[in-house]
């Protein structure tokens, strides 16, 4: 290496902001996090036409942004061709070694992971449900080999991000195996992480609804005793680090579907407030007491909960089944609901994101 | 499935089925800022390793901020399971579905005045309507119901445990004055259909295998499937070894893995080990029917909505009376090709009287089937009297004529005096090897 060159120069620390990852990532990354989908296609399609792109990893990231923008606008079919217009996510041309007069130091992929993982997601939107597993399983053992590699290497920080994105794919694949209803795979997949002392109490719980959605409420009560214990132990793995209010909720909500269950509406409802009051952005609490409040026979209330939250915490409440509760509710209370619902709607289009499927109000 | 009432009505009913909710289950496309703003492999580089996790929990603390009003829950991972998209987020039930024998029926029900003048002196009534009968569920006759005020609304929520199969009705009445004094009467129907959830096969020696069948459209889960014998059996469970055996690890004690069986006509099989309870039952073989017992199963299904049922009496193989019983006893270990091989039989006499003489072949009955297994010499064998409660041994001489696997079958015993041919023995498998 001759002279300084930008990564040895103490003054410019190349990971100050957003901006020096990547063009004007920072812009990229305000419109996604308000959910404006429509305009980073816009802003992805200006930055390529204009030649704003000046480095590969610049388009590899915009390239991202712009298949995540089509993902969450539905827009599947275009979603999966821009994808496959990379080819081959382990092509050289991917790679920093190519570059080396742009990226003097630096070796390994610049694919972001986030590629991979919606690669392995689409087939699912798009009916190829077999085709979605296993890329899902292809990309567990790609992860499992990079463990293995960066293991001999000894790149800490790179280990624990792999294993990070091992337990996503498995997160993944554990919800996609319950969306099928293959409750035995699930569980078993659970087991799996748990025996390996990955003691999250939230997956730990997400156990017990599978079990309970299964029927099988004995074990749904063993899983949340598991981890009331790990809370009063003051237990809380490394992977989650529940906050202690998040944590306190989480067994009040397991306590509230116990009593659910049991149809003790009442005592479940009083375990959900328990919730709203240490945390009023407890969204499925909020949701979850307004269903008990319908099978105690208290449709108003349950509507006024609802709409409550909505206008209270939109940015939080705002979510397409709590959505299609209200709607359901509506229909019950109201002999002519259209008028209802189409004023629902009318708000939610001022206020929703871009990535919000309104169809949900079958208005 | 509601049939609207004729003449113009202040009240309407709106009814929802009831059954417990779901849980709402759908992968997100949520992704983590550490795969999005930098190439997958950055990390190894020290330099990134150190300087970017910092930059990362700022942006995701910012996104996670509901104070900033964004969408970042919608964007970003705030915990590794949320890429489940599991939370625990119920939904209610957004059709009727589907409804089964043995299953509790229950609905909201809510009568709603739409006009814009109150009625008074409402009387509701509820009932469910079969083939077979009418069941009242719900009656305000004897304190009706004051007033419904213009746009107002009275619920109620009902419930039936449902124990026939077939077509039912939803029968909602409401009799009521309306503002012009005048007495009114509505009535609406809400139709469903009640189906079988469950078939049971049973297959029986002195073991019971129940092979239950799932006609329904969800997974169910068998809380508790337990076999009542009738008075003088006794029934033991039996059970395969566990895939993964009973240990003191973190999972064992969390759950043992549950019985399932799928929609659409999946299948579960239990199988009983019947015993006589007591020595003097044995006695009790009463000939005819021979009584079992019962089944009783209890599934659950989505959060734990119940069903049960029972079956009927389960029957055993009529007890025949068992007049002799022939047994092959010994075949040689080695048998050759065109080689006459002795087999070695037995034949009891379970009656108190002597029965025979007899006579024994080898049937000809399948006539598809070649037979490479025949008796050498006389085709018909003689065998003389048993007595009461007696055995007689004797041997068949037989040939095979084929090689490999061959069977030996139709061995028939033709009782001479009474001119009554017994059933043969069944199949008997035999291997012949070349000279």
């Amino acid at each position: 290496m001759d002279g300084p060159s930008p990564t040895t120069d103490p003054l410019r620390n190349e990971f100050g902001s957003l901006n020096d990852l990547a063009h004007e990532l920072a812009s990229l990354q305000d419109l996604a996090l308000r959910g404006s989908w429509r305009s980073i296609l816009d802003k992805v399609s200006r930055a390529r036409s204009l030649d704003l792109l000046s480095k590969p990893h610049d388009h590899l990231i915009y390239l991202s942004y712009n298949v995540l923008a089509l993902t969450k606008l539905r827009r599947f079919t275009d979603a999966s061709a821009e994808i496959d217009s990379l080819h081959d996510f382990n092509s050289h041309q991917y790679k920093y070694e190519s570059y080396p007069q742009l990226y003097p130091s630096r070796s390994g992929s610049m694919v972001p992971f986030s590629l991979r993982f919606i690669h392995a997601q689409l087939p699912f939107k798009l009916e190829n449900r077999q085709e979605g597993l296993d890329r899902f399983y292809l990309l567990l053992s790609f992860i499992r080999q990079k463990i293995k590699e960066k293991g001999s290497n000894s790149f800490q920080e790179s280990i624990k991000i792999w294993r990070k994105r091992e337990n996503f794919v498995l997160h993944c694949l554990i919800g996609h195996h319950l969306g099928a209803k293959d409750f035995i795979v699930c569980l078993d997949l659970i087991r799996d992480l748990i025996d390996h002392d990955y003691l999250d109490p939230v997956l730990i719980s997400k156990l017990g609804y599978i079990q309970m959605q299964v029927g099988d409420i004995e074990g749904a009560k063993g899983s949340f005793h598991r981890v009331e214990t790990m809370f009063n132990e003051g237990k809380n793995d490394g992977y989650s680090s529940l906050s202690e209010v998040e944590f306190r909720n989480l067994v009040n909500r397991n306590k509230a579907l116990i009593y659910l269950v049991g149809k003790d509406y009442v005592s479940a409802v009083r375990e959900y407030e328990e919730c709203i009051e240490r945390d009023h952005t407890d969204v499925v609490a909020v949701n979850n007491k307004a269903l008990c409040l319908m099978y105690l026979r208290d449709l108003s209330d349950s509507i006024k909960v609802l709409e409550n939250s909505l206008e209270r915490v939109p940015t939080v409440a705002l979510n397409e089944t709590l959505v299609i509760n209200l709607c359901s509710m509506y229909e019950l209370a109201h002999v002519n609901h259209s008028e209802i619902k189409r004023t629902l709607s009318n708000w939610i289009a001022g206020v929703a994101p871009d990535d919000f499927d309104a169809s949900c109000t079958r208005a | 499935m509601s049939t609207a009432p004729q003449g113009s009505h202040s009240l309407a009913f709106r009814v929802m089925r009831l059954c417990k909710p779901s849980f709402h289950v759908e992968p997100p496309f949520r992704l983590d800022p550490a795969d999005l703003f930098v190439g997958e492999d950055n990390f190894d580089d020290p330099l990134a390793a150190a300087n970017l996790p910092p930059l990362l929990s700022t942006q995701l603390s910012k996104s996670m901020d509901s104070s900033n009003l964004t969408y970042g829950n919608r964007f970003h991972l705030h915990h590794p399971s949320d890429a489940m998209g599991f939370s625990g987020l119920l939904l209610l039930p957004q059709s009727f579905g589907a409804i089964y024998l043995g299953e509790t029926f229950c609905s909201y029900i809510s009568i709603n005045n739409s006009s814009n003048v109150e009625v008074r002196d409402i009387i509701i009534k509820a009932e469910i309507q079969t083939e077979r009968q009418r069941i009242l569920l719900l009656d305000t006759s004897k304190s009706p119901v004051e007033s419904i005020r213009a746009g107002g609304r009275y619920d109620f929520i009902v419930e039936h445990d449902v124990k026939e199969l077939g077509a039912h009705t939803l029968v909602c009445t409401a009799l009521y004055i309306d503002n012009d004094g005048e007495r009114k009467y509505l009535p609406q129907f809400f139709k469903f259909v009640v189906a079988n959830p469950l078939s049971v096969r049973t297959k029986e020696t002195t073991y019971l295998e129940a092979c239950i069948e799932n006609h329904t459209k969800t997974n169910l889960y068998m809380d508790q499937v337990e076999f009542e014998p009738a008075p003088h059996w006794s029934a033991t469970v039996l059970k395969p070894d566990e895939l993964h055996p009973a240990d003191s690890s973190s999972t064992g004690e969390i759950f043992k893995p549950p019985i399932l069986i799928r929609s659409g006509g999946g299948i579960h099989n239990y199988l009983y080990q019947l015993k006589f309870a007591s020595p003097d039952s044995a006695q009790m073989k009463v000939e005819g029917t021979n009584i079992l017992g019962k089944l009783q199963i209890t599934w659950r299904k989505n959060l734990g909505e119940p069903g049960r049922l029972q079956t009927q009496q389960i029957l055993g193989a009529p007890i025949s009376r068992k007049e002799i019983e022939l047994q092959i006893l010994e075949i040689p270990s080695l048998i050759n090709l065109d080689k006459s091989f002795s087999v070695h039989l037995n034949l009891t006499n379970y009656t108190d009287r002597e029965l025979g003489p007899f006579e024994v072949w080898l049937s000809k009955d399948s006539v598809h089937e070649e037979k490479n297994v025949m008796i050498n010499g006389l085709q018909i064998m003689a065998l003389p009297q048993v007595g009461a409660f007696g055995s007689s041994d004797f041997h068949l001489n037989l040939i095979a004529t084929k090689l490999g696997i061959q069977k030996i079958s139709g061995v028939t015993v033709f009782d001479t005096i009474e001119k009554k041919t017994f059933d043969p023995l069944p199949d008997m498998e035999i291997f012949v090897e070349s000279d």
